[in-house]
């Protein structure tokens, strides 16, 4: 752990406003406050406390108010032993007390003793634990994480009450000094992912972790890539049927967001809600999914690419709707495609930052003056309005791949436009081997599929019933592999 | 070490070698052996298939790499050199199926015929799957299988009913000279069965595994088999002028449908298997050669590939010059290192097991 101040530690000195002068000193900030009171036979006491972080009403009446009504404790110990509250820690220096008074929780300095005493009242104001708004479903748990990383870890102990759960707590930030989690099931998850991943966290020298995405790129094997290079859940549901399938989470203070290791490509079409509903249901969804994700991909290339290239592809009459309706349009289709796709990306992004009061007026701008009127001033076709919009919409279906999508997107319509279907054709082949050479910590991005692991394949587009998934998934190589361990499907059934 | 999996090698012939034999093989076929072209492949798969087997026969016996092998027999030096021979082999056999796919790119996917640098970046992909070894060949025969599976019956099941099968009667109508003719000049597009050496030693040899590959093999055989049937059937004496077969097979069922011509959508979906066969061989290439020197394959693969590039825009209206000369004049060559070599291989001395893995286990 990283002090606050790379010196050699400083005691107390045992008197009560000296002490205060040297905390002061390591911490002039105006936060930090001290609060003063005496005990019944008239010593000095001193809580010093980094203000909003701090409970100051808990910090009054289980501490100030029992040492207030009792004599002068005679060593640190035994006023520990007066206080009404469980959480006290000695400290024995400045230093590790200041560290302490950063992270919310008060020091008591009482005159003529020369230990500290740090009291556990950290208190922060948190939002409500509530339905995350990326991933909403129909059916199944609403919970969702917040950004305090304590709430989190008891959202994730409520539903594994195992000792085989294991939280390690890391320190990641020189400013930040932020809480990285790395949670695990000990005898499911792989020991040398979990050793991986605490070396490289244990090898981040930054100065701040705003969010757990931070240490996503730190956790990622290769840093430029384009694909995601660890999976991303908001709900502890989820979280905990991947740590259950043998994988490892991390946790960051202060992002909702945690972290899942190793990550396959598949994962992204699974849905929280498929284990939920009837296998049938749920292969149907995954399918469609994956067809949504193909339209949203090929389908403005290919629009591009049959108009430059390959009028043949094209049925007659449709042929003879969209030549009707790109006659005498002044850009090429390619600029036509590209122009639609980056207008589309500009109101995905101004409707996720714009305020809610103006959303309606610019959504009747986007909607209404860029589609309808840009089609009858001939600047853009109905066509390529349909298709950008079809493929918009489709690239949402798998939220969490959505801006890997749209630079692809826009990738296939660039070699679309320059050399037709087979720039696709290549260019589809070009990420077909990225994807096959791309690994997350052992697991081959594009597993189950390749390399081909034909148990696994029944949670992939396929999604098997209940009886079939007794194993963990194989790509992971837990040495645990049973989940389910009777398979009474007759007694039940 | 670069490892490939017995399954994948399986996918490799079920599912990726079928499909360089579906663009300019069945109308050359066609010219020599008309009616029995069948035979004549068929001669072509079973001395491919014979040669597979020698391979997995060796396979079985030891877990040495070829390099390796020809290292204990011969020496370093030696082997080095082989290995840089069976690289200039790999190129060579590489070139018409490239020249083959680019002819069919530029007739098959655009109105107009580009510029032959349109073809270019195909290099670009190749140069980047050489960098990526034996495995990356496994992965994409993995995601290769579906794909031609699917695609493949799609377009034989459109085409079958234009099919009249009484063109192949009578057989042997050609007689030996045509189904042999025709087998002799088919010889370049059957170097599959020279794979299975260079991956020895990179993939372990379980029971059952000759079975496996070879059954793999013949489903592959199988494949092409009935796609020159329904093809033959459906063209029969005009046969012989349908270069680019694959997106031609099903052009009658589909082409006066409202849905146009829906099966360019299966032909691209294979041509995306075409391309990702065409690597292999470039890959077998800069495998050798990069052995053969000792260097990482960054640059032996950006060397081959820009050489490669060079030819095929040197050569790109000579195809039918060079089709002539590698079916007709070059047949010795690719019967030498194709099938006789990998035969004779197993003569070559055989440790227990691999010097490498050896060292490794210590």
């Amino acid at each position: 752990m990283e002090k606050t101040k790379k010196r050699s530690p400083q005691p107390f000195a045992g008197e009560i406003e000296k002490d205060i002068a040297a905390v002061k000193e390591f911490l002039p900030a105006d936060d930090i406050l001290v609060y003063r009171f005496e005990t019944e036979d008239k010593k000095a006491c001193a809580a010093v406390y980094a203000d909003g972080i701090t409970d100051k009403e808990l910090l009054g009446q289980l501490v100030a108010k029992p040492l207030s009504l009792s004599p002068a404790p005679k060593t640190a110990q035994d006023a520990r032993q007066l206080l009404y509250f469980p959480e006290t820690k000695p400290a024995k220096d400045v230093q590790t007390a200041c560290d302490e008074i950063l992270a919310g929780n008060p020091l008591l300095l009482i005159d003529g003793i020369a230990e500290g005493t740090t009291l556990g009242t950290k208190k922060v104001s948190l939002r409500a634990i509530m339905e995350p708004q990326t991933s909403i479903t129909v059916k199944g748990p609403r919970e969702g994480f917040i950004e305090d990383v304590k709430t989190n870890m008891g959202l994730i102990r409520r539903r594994l009450k195992t000792p085989a759960l294991r939280f390690e707590t890391m320190e990641v930030g020189r400013a930040s000094k932020t809480a990285v989690v790395v949670a695990y099931l000990e005898g499911i998850a792989q020991k040398e992912v979990v050793r991986e991943i605490k070396d490289r966290i244990g090898a981040i020298d930054i100065d701040g972790v705003p969010d757990s995405s931070y240490i996503g790129k730190f956790l990622a094997k290769k840093s430029y890539s384009l694909f995601k290079q660890a999976g991303t859940t908001e709900k502890p549901d989820i979280l905990c049927a991947k740590m259950l399938e043998g994988r490892v989470a991390v946790l960051s203070d202060g992002s909702p967001i945690a972290l899942t290791l190793p990550y396959i490509l598949a994962e992204d079409f699974q849905s929280s809600q498929d284990y939920f509903v009837s296998p049938y249901r749920a292969t149907i969804s995954r399918i469609l999914r994956t067809l949504a994700v193909i339209v949203s991909l090929f389908l403005p290339a290919y629009y591009v690419a049959a108009e430059l290239f390959r009028l043949q592809l094209l049925p007659f009459g449709l042929l003879m709707t969209i030549s009707g309706g790109v006659q005498d349009l002044p850009l090429s289709p390619s600029l036509e495609l590209f122009f639609l796709l980056i207008v589309l990306e500009i109101l995905i992004e101004a409707s996720v930052r714009m305020p809610k009061y103006v959303a309606l007026a610019l959504s009747v701008i986007g909607a209404l003056v860029l589609g309808d009127t840009a089609v009858k001033a001939g600047v853009v076709s109905s066509p390529a309005i349909i298709i950008v919009a079809l493929s918009g919409i489709s690239a949402y279906t798998v939220p969490d791949l959505t801006g890997t999508l749209s630079v692809i997107r826009l990738a296939y319509v660039v070699v679309a436009g320059s050399i037709g279907t087979y720039g696709i054709l290549l260019f589809t082949a070009l990420l077909a081997y990225y994807l096959v050479s791309s690994d997350s910590y052992g697991a081959p991005l594009l597993a189950p599929f390749s390399p081909l692991i034909r148990r696994d394949l029944r949670d992939s587009i396929w999604k098997a019933d209940i009886y079939s998934l007794d194993t963990r998934p194989a790509v992971l190589r837990v040495k645990n592999k049973t989940r389910l361990k009777v398979r009474n499907k007759e007694k039940n059934g | 070490m670069d490892k490939i999996k017995l399954r994948q090698i399986c996918f490799l012939f079920a599912a990726m070698m079928p499909i360089t034999k579906t663009i300019v093989y069945p109308a050359t076929l066609a010219y020599t052996a008309r009616n029995d072209l069948l035979w004549s492949a068929l001669v072509n798969f079973l001395l491919e298939g014979a040669v597979i087997a020698a391979v997995l026969f060796l396979a079985k016996r030891t877990n040495c790499t070829f390099f390796e092998l020809l290292q204990n027999t011969f020496g370093k030096v030696a082997a080095r050199i082989l290995y840089g021979l069976f690289g200039l082999f790999f190129a060579l056999s590489a070139l018409l199926p490239l020249m083959e796919q680019k002819n069919f790119v530029t007739v098959e996917l655009y109105e107009n015929v580009p510029p032959v640098i349109s073809f270019a970046p195909f290099f670009a992909l190749c140069f980047f799957a050489c960098t990526k070894g034996f495995k990356s060949i496994g992965r994409v025969a993995d995601i290769a299988l579906p794909v031609f599976v699917f695609c493949f019956a799609a377009i034989l099941l459109l085409a079958l009913p234009q099919a009249d099968f009484a063109a192949l009667l009578p057989i042997g109508a050609s007689g030996a000279k045509g189904i042999f003719g025709g087998a002799l000049q088919g010889l370049n597009w059957y170097t599959d069965c020279l794979y299975p050496l260079f991956f020895l030693g990179h993939f372990e040899y379980e029971k059952g595994a000759a079975g496996k590959v070879l059954g793999s093999y013949a489903a592959g055989s199988a494949a092409v088999l009935v796609f020159l049937a329904v093809f033959y059937g459906t063209y029969s004496d005009i046969a012989i002028l349908q270069y680019n077969t694959l997106a031609q097979i099903s052009k009658y069922a589909t082409a006066g449908t409202s849905l146009g011509r829906v099966d360019l959508l299966f032909v691209f979906s294979l041509v995306l298997v075409l391309i990702f066969y065409c690597c292999v061989p470039v890959q077998m290439c800069v495998h050798c050669i990069s052995k053969a020197i000792g260097c990482p394959p960054v640059w032996p693969a950006a060397v081959v590939n820009l050489l490669l590039l060079a030819f095929t825009i040197f050569f790109n209206y000579s195809f039918a010059e060079l089709q002539t000369v590698f079916t007709q004049k070059l047949w010795f060559v690719f019967a030498l290192f194709a099938y006789v070599l990998p035969v004779c291989s197993l003569l070559l001395r055989r440790t227990a097991n691999s010097p490498q893995k050896e060292k490794s286990r210590e």
